[in-house]
């Protein structure tokens, strides 16, 4: 794996973010590692407010106005720090490197403007292009991104529209600056599932001919093996599980990982064969408002240890062949490495 | 509902936009124990006098003492006001509201009327009322009222037919609710948040208009000290006694832009900003604590 030896393109390190409002100070990313490489793509799953969209949303300056952040860290993309960075330069930054796609493209769109010129005048402005060039490159784009007919949908306005095709303008929209990676932030919630698996599949095809990396915000685990090459696991702040899609989908370790995929209902289970559904995970998340010590997951945790309250559990590798299979609970590290032994022992 | 939470918040209240309208309303309150005179009693034989030890802001031409008639004046500004900006308050957010709940036919009528109300400064609206009417303390509040409630009116209508099209009323409708029950609980708080808010920028306006129309005599009438009023009784003497006239003008000044202050900080208010530097501060020194306190738990674990 020399992929390892590779600086890599988009880089976090002991991220802390938190979050001050006037009512709570909330903790929502709390000591985060992660790496991204080109033309990669790394799934960030976990429950709704477990940090998934500050995590990769806060170190780009993007989080909603209203609350005041604090973040610490080191936050890298290509060599050049996030963090620190003057809003100006981060804006310019942002503009060259990334590219972002939102949830739900009806209202990330302009509704008074036509979909080709609002994709022109960002290409004039980021690749400083006449007006003329701009139009071309729009449809070029509105073209890759395959929408039919590119120069009729030119001048067509977001409403007339139907919510896949405008979510292909997003896609064209977050391209124009050619970036480096692509931020997806939960880009299919809002569709249809037929357009679901397009939508899909044209974000791997762009990630496979642009070696474009590509970071999907997702709670869908579906999703994520289908599209992810790395998965982060993220639960109230903190990674639970971080490895390549194969080991963490096929192996999970962490009892939250373990949980969430039995959460998914199971197409080929038929009716009474599985009376129970999907297992779940009892209990909900906890307030992240205060700090406490020891694992976040303890509470709902089906395997929690007396000294699991104790102290926070270290990010730990798992002997595979990868070697890039972390998980962060001894006790569930400790039994798989039995069964491990015990495996290669019986062979 | 005074717990820890909110005494460790009192800290960071807009006090520099606060206390200067607490301070109106004090002095309006408590105008007549703090009052060192009576405000209308007349002293011939200490007329026009300078500030002194018995009267710290002198005396007018007919002896009676400044700092009692610009405190009672606050009084009188404030009663005017409220009554006015209620009066305006209810009839306003009543005739919008329904306009806008109502629609079609009525709603057109409604807000027509409140448009030739508009299209008028309200001044001349009041002017107009009081020709009508007759001058007195009464008929300048109605008609103040008349001129003001218009205003309201707008902004109520604009809010509920904002609010009306939202799936949460739809969803009440579905469960049955009555129309009186969707206005009241579901649509006049969001009506109230903003016309009080724009309401408390409106009250400098207010008191400035109260002392205007006193000032052209068709208000509060002259025994009862007010500040308008007072500028005109100083009128004769500005060139002699200037404070006859600069004092209580500095008291409306005063009012008025601290009552406008307010209302910006309030209509700021309603954009969600961040914390100030201050409190973000006090924050994260809290926070650092915490996380040392865990550390500490964790190391000895």
């Amino acid at each position: 794996m020399n992929k390892l030896k590779k600086e890599p393109l988009f880089k976090v390190k002991d991220l802390v973010i938190d979050l001050y409002t006037e009512q709570v100070s909330v903790r929502a990313v709390d000591s985060v590692n992660l790496e991204v490489n080109a033309g990669e793509i790394l799934a960030v799953v976990g429950e709704s407010g477990s940090g998934k969209t500050v995590m990769t949303l806060g170190p780009l300056g993007l989080l909603p106005e209203g609350v005041s952040v604090d973040i610490r860290g080191q936050s890298q993309c290509s060599g050049q720090d996030l963090l620190n960075k003057p809003a100006r330069e981060l804006a310019k930054l942002r503009g060259e490197n990334f590219g972002i796609i939102f949830q739900d493209p009806i209202s990330a769109l302009n509704p008074m403007k036509k979909v080709g010129p609002q994709l022109a005048s960002q290409a004039v402005r980021l690749r400083g292009v006449s007006k003329q060039q701009g139009k071309e490159i729009a449809i070029e784009l509105l073209q890759r991104t395959g929408i039919p007919d590119p120069e009729d949908r030119y001048n067509r306005y977001p409403h007339e529209m139907s919510g896949g095709m405008l979510q292909r303008v997003m896609i064209a929209l977050a391209l124009v600056g050619n970036p480096k990676i692509l931020i997806a932030d939960e880009p299919i919630t809002a569709l249809d599932a037929t357009v679901q698996a397009q939508i899909l599949e044209l974000l791997k095809d762009i990630q496979c001919r642009e070696n474009i990396a590509i970071i999907l915000i997702t709670h869908d685990i579906s999703v994520v093996a289908q599209m992810a090459d790395q998965v982060a696991v993220l639960y109230a702040g903190r990674i639970a599980e971080y490895g390549t899609m194969e080991d963490v989908l096929t192996r999970p370790v962490h009892p939250y990982t373990k949980g969430l995929l039995s959460s998914v209902p199971d197409l080929r289970s038929k009716r009474g064969e599985n009376a129970s559904g999907p297992a779940g995970i009892t209990g909900s998340p906890p307030d992240q408002s205060s700090l406490l010590p020891g694992c976040r997951f303890v509470e709902r945790c089906p395997v929690a240890q007396t000294f699991c309250s104790k102290f926070r559990p270290p990010l730990e590798v798992l002997p595979h062949l990868s070697q890039r299979h972390f998980v962060a609970c001894p006790v569930a590290v400790e039994s798989t490495i039995e069964q491990m032994e015990g495996e290669a022992y019986e062979q | 509902m005074l717990n820890k939470h909110s005494l460790s918040t009192l800290a960071t209240w807009p006090w520099a936009v606060l206390t200067p309208v607490l301070l109106f309303v004090a002095i309006a309150i408590f105008a007549l124990w703090i009052s060192p005179y009576d405000p209308t009693t007349q002293n011939y034989s200490a007329v026009l006098q300078g500030s002194s030890w018995e009267h710290w802001l002198g005396t007018d031409y007919l002896g009676r003492d400044l700092l009692s008639r610009i405190i009672t004046g606050a009084q009188v500004s404030l009663v005017a006001m409220s009554i006015v900006l209620i009066a305006a308050l209810i009839i306003g957010v009543t005739i919008g509201s329904f306009a806008g709940y109502v629609g079609g036919k009525t709603e057109l009528v409604l807000i027509s009327a409140i448009d030739i109300i508009l299209s008028l400064p309200s001044l001349v609206v009041a002017l107009a009322f009081i020709g009508i009417i007759g001058p007195g303390y009464w008929s300048m509040i109605a008609a103040l009222t008349m001129a003001w409630w218009a205003n309201y009116a707008r902004m109520s209508r604009a809010v509920v037919t904002s609010e009306l099209h939202q799936p949460y009323i739809e969803a009440a409708r579905v469960m049955g609710a009555s129309h009186l029950h969707i206005f009241v609980r579901h649509i006049l708080p969001h009506v109230l948040a903003l016309v009080v808010v724009y309401a408390s920028a409106d009250a400098g306006a207010l008191v400035l208009a109260i002392a205007t129309l006193s000032f052209l005599g068709l208000g509060v009438e002259p025994p009862t000290p007010e500040w308008g009023q007072m500028l005109v009784d100083g009128m004769n003497y500005l060139e002699q006694y200037p404070r006859l006239v600069v004092l209580p003008g500095l008291a409306l000044t005063l009012v008025v832009s601290s009552f406008n202050l307010l209302g910006e900080h309030f209509a700021l208010k309603k954009v969600p900003r961040g914390l100030t530097q201050r409190h973000l501060k006090i924050l994260k020194r809290l926070r650092a604590q915490e996380e040392a306190r865990i550390s500490e738990l964790e190391a000895s674990a």
